[in-house]
């Protein structure tokens, strides 16, 4: 079944609320990891998150440009397009 | 708060010496203790090899639980004077003792991540912070065990994981055999300790009064270090 935009925001959504962001069941695409105080160990929970349930694998490289939480889907939607489109 | 339920106590160089002290007193605190060395213990792995405590770490997490105790205890020495001192020596000490250390932390954190809590405690040695002849190699090692050891406190404390380190001294055990009389000499306290009581202090910082212990270096040597 193809992963949604949707399916990606409620994941980081439960990630944020696990590592007790406030705010974190509102965050939108438009936040930044500043704007949700989100450091860099926060993120790396966060990527780990993504990679287990979403089977991918997230580069230091990838993660670079990542500064918020649309960027995030994005990027994550990409991998998974990526995967999927791989041969097996 | 306890160690949370299904977690265990990984001890390195734990089926002899101060390892073996640990890991007995570690049980006896109620917790389920896994021991790993390179030949005897629960599990086997060379800790100086990255790939080979990955596996030991998958094996004890599918057949016991996470690690959410890490003691870093297993070492080796190979003393000889800088000026003579191989470069195999070196790197041999230097892989078990302080490399050992980084990998079985890079997974243990994994774990403790995951669970929010966890317990590092570093074994290192009075001669990471009071240099002693013959041991260029084993010295620093245990040096970087302590910057190690500083560096995973301020990097985890957020997390409810706490990094210690305990230096003991001179530790009456099959390394220090042959040389326990003469060492004994030097220490304060006038006699040289036993492994339990190193046992005893790795049993505090794995505790839940240590919670609010981090990044701290407890040394365990009749006063040596003083």
């Amino acid at each position: 079944m193809a992963v949604t935009e949707n399916d990606v925001l409620e994941e980081i959504r439960d990630q944020l609320e696990a590592i007790k962001v406030p705010g974190a069941r509102e965050a939108t695409p438009d936040n930044t990891w500043s704007d949700l105080d989100v450091d860099s160990l926060d993120l790396v929970e966060l990527v780990k998150a993504l990679e287990d349930r979403f089977e991918i694998t997230i580069s230091d490289d990838d993660l670079k440009p990542i500064e918020s939480v649309g960027n995030a889907i994005e990027l994550t939607l990409r991998l998974v397009e990526a995967e999927e489109g791989a041969p097996a | 708060m306890p160690v949370p339920e299904g977690g265990v106590a990984l001890v390195t160089g734990g089926s002899r010496g101060i390892g073996k002290a640990i890991a007995e007193r570690l049980a006896a605190d109620g917790l389920t203790v896994v021991t790993l060395s390179r030949t005897s213990g629960d599990v086997q792995a060379d800790v100086g090899d990255a790939e080979s405590v990955a596996a030991a770490f998958a094996e004890v997490r599918a057949q016991h639980g996470p690690v959410l105790v890490l003691v870093n205890n297993a070492g080796e020495s190979q003393d000889g004077l800088a000026i003579r001192m191989r470069t195999e020596q070196w790197e041999s000490v230097i892989e078990t003792n302080l490399n050992g250390a980084f990998h079985c932390i890079r997974q243990g954190l994994d774990d403790m991540l995951s669970a929010r809590w966890g317990r590092i405690v570093n074994i290192s040695s009075v001669v990471g912070e009071r240099a002693n002849p013959g041991q260029a190699n084993y010295g620093a090692a245990k040096a970087g065990m302590l910057s190690l050891t500083r560096t995973i406190a301020r990097e985890m404390g957020r997390k409810g994981i706490t990094s210690n380190a305990v230096t003991p001294g001179v530790i009456e055990t099959d390394m220090t055999v042959d040389v326990a009389d003469k060492l004994k000499a030097g220490v304060p306290a006038g006699r040289i300790g036993q492994p339990e009581e190193v046992a005893h202090a790795v049993s505090f910082l794995c505790s839940d009064g240590a919670a609010y212990v981090n990044g701290a270096t407890l040394a365990v040597d009749g006063g040596l270090g003083a």
